[in-house]
């Protein structure tokens, strides 16, 4: 990446410019760090009064420094024994929608690249607009479907949903990475006797490992962080998931202000550790996929 | 030979394309047919009322507001966090030390799920503790400080701004991808020709990051239309549906009122506002490989 300051200034340049650029820079510098702290601000209170206990709160305020750090606000948190089951249902929704997801964007991402038809290019984009709209427009007639075939208040609607909402941008994604391989690669495996299944699993998979990757982040990030679904295809506590339970605990906890901190920070933590861990894969999927937000 | 192929596309294709039928587009069309009943969510029955319920629409004060609402989100969406990530962006793709740490913190609030986001916010709100008002407070404004969520002229402003605190870091993600491919000859070939940065800035850069502003405005106006979580979160649409949003709205006619044919006619609407928006969308965008690369 080349910076337009630098390109801006020459290299060999009089030493009045030279001190310009320095000043610009520390100008650069010195706005940024007070941007981005304005910008972490938010974020500070939250994980500043996680720590503190509810009389400190009450006495300085939520966002005096806290005198001493304490795992009070955690350990009730977690002690609740509705967190760990929110937290549960979380995994046990996000995983297998993640998977599903990923995989029917495979099958359906190597037809229309690698296998098209007449009308696939009309096809592909009735799928991938499916990305645009918003969910409220097929909330009524779901939320019907789901209480007629008995799966209202289970964990399934979401598992399901969350598959097919994920078809759009997993196909769009696969789609484009599969057409940046060599169909000649398709080709030659076919000729030495394989067929399409195996050409996917064995040739393409493995190849497309850094799409799914960024897939995974994507996905996982997205179910986990849903709030919509789970409200309406939910009511009992033990089928609520995370976002859902943060907002029905907050009356349970309205004036323990760091034990709901301490519980928003525990929901974002494995959102948080795939963005330390995957940033590159997440950023990249966060641009490609940035129309579905 | 031909006929092994299209084993293969069916055998992939059916179960993608039969999720998507009758998860996201089935219900899309049954929602057309639940807005002309007068469904109550409970009961089996209803009873066909034609255009009741769209006549019903444009005679709702509620809806006017929504609708008004929605519009002003978006003409916020289309501002502050694009040019914020505008100008974000372009500070930090030089290559200026520590411009990865300050990249990351921006990024940061994107994997945050919008319950969390709005809850953040609603410390920063809090009328006796909270930042913003402690802030005016200690410089004297106290005229200012009010319970921002509480108050109907401030509701609606005050949610738009915790929303666009993540957007602006989204926004700055696809405006970083989009300066990457700004060709560093032009840039040199304009620094040739005595330009400076703010007219290499305005001439060049600018508009070579048209596709970037493309994708950064469609999220911004498709984002707006599906805001829902936070509203839900930091005010419920009110206080006296100051903050209510087409989205907002829609879940509060079927879910609390049980109103589902109305919502039905509500999503409906919300529908064909996104239709429109989508195919203004895709004709800006000629194909969608071109989009992201």
């Amino acid at each position: 990446m080349t910076s337009l300051v630098r390109t801006a200034a020459a290299p060999q340049v009089a030493d009045d410019d030279k001190v310009r650029r320095r000043l610009t820079l520390a100008a650069l510098y010195l706005s940024l760090t007070i941007i981005v702290l304005l910008y972490s601000l938010p974020g500070l209170g939250v994980i500043i009064s996680s720590f503190k206990t509810t009389e400190e709160i009450s006495r300085g305020g939520l966002w005096s420094v806290p005198t001493h750090i304490n795992f009070d606000n955690y350990g009730e948190a977690w002690n609740n024994g509705n967190v760990r089951t929110y937290v549960v249902n979380s995994f046990l929704v996000t995983i297998p929608a993640t998977f599903g997801s990923i995989l029917i964007g495979l099958l359906s991402g190597y037809v229309f690249s690698k296998l098209p038809f007449r009308g696939s290019e009309w096809l592909f984009v009735f799928v991938v607009a499916g990305m645009f709209f918003p969910p409220q427009i097929v909330l009524i007639p779901l939320f019907r479907l789901f209480n007629s075939i008995g799966l209202y208040d289970t964990l399934w609607p979401m598992i399901i949903v969350h598959t097919a909402f994920g078809l759009p941008i997993c196909t769009l994604l696969m789609r484009n990475f599969f057409s940046a391989i060599p169909t000649a690669l398709r080709d030659a495996a076919v000729i030495d006797g394989a067929n399409e299944g195996q050409v996917l699993l064995r040739v393409f998979l493995p190849l497309s490992l850094p799409a799914v990757a960024v897939l995974a982040t994507l996905q996982f990030t997205w179910i986990w962080n849903d709030f919509l679904w789970p409200l309406i295809f939910t009511q009992s506590d033990n089928m609520r998931t995370v976002m859902v339970g943060l907002v029905t605990l907050k009356g349970q906890y309205s004036v323990a202000w760091g034990v709901q901190g301490a519980m928003a920070i525990i929901a974002s933590i494995p959102t948080l550790l795939i963005f330390v861990f995957f940033q590159r894969y997440f950023i990249q999927g966060m641009t490609l996929g940035a129309v579905k937000g | 030979m031909v006929r092994s192929r299209w084993f293969w596309r069916i055998t992939f294709l059916s179960i993608p394309l039969l999720l998507y039928l009758v998860i996201v587009v089935g219900p899309l069309l049954y929602s057309f047919f639940f807005s002309l009943t007068d469904w109550n969510g409970f009961s089996y029955d209803f009873n066909f009322v034609g255009l009741d319920n769209f006549a019903k629409i444009f005679e709702d004060p509620l809806f006017g507001g929504a609708i008004k609402n929605t519009v002003i989100w978006m003409v916020a969406a289309l501002t502050i966090p694009t040019l914020g990530g505008l100008a974000l962006a372009l500070a930090l793709q030089t290559q200026l030390r520590g411009a990865r740490l300050f990249k990351s913190l921006f990024y940061l609030p994107i994997c945050l799920s919008l319950v969390v986001v709005g809850q953040i916010w609603i410390w920063i709100y809090q009328p006796r503790w909270g930042l913003l008002n402690l802030t005016l407070d200690s410089v004297g404004l106290m005229d200012v400080s009010r319970a921002w969520l509480a108050s109907p002229e401030t509701a609606l402003a005050s949610v738009i701004v915790a929303w666009g605190w993540q957007q602006t870091g989204l926004a700055m993600v696809i405006f970083l991808a989009g300066l990457t491919s700004v060709p560093t000859e032009l840039l040199e070939a304009a620094q040739i020709d005595g330009a400076n940065y703010r007219q290499s800035l305005v001439r060049v850069v600018i508009p070579l990051l048209q596709p970037a502003t493309v994708v950064v405005i469609a999220l911004a106006v498709i984002n707006s239309l599906k805001s829902f979580d936070i509203v839900y979160i930091m005010t419920g649409g009110g206080p006296f549906h100051s903050s209510d949003t087409l989205a907002m709205m829609m879940y509060n006619e079927s879910f609390k009122k049980y109103f589902m044919g109305y919502g039905s006619a509500i999503s409906v609407v919300l529908f064909l506002i996104a239709l429109v928006l989508i195919a203004f969308y895709f004709r800006q965008v000629r194909s969608l490989e071109n989009l992201y690369d």
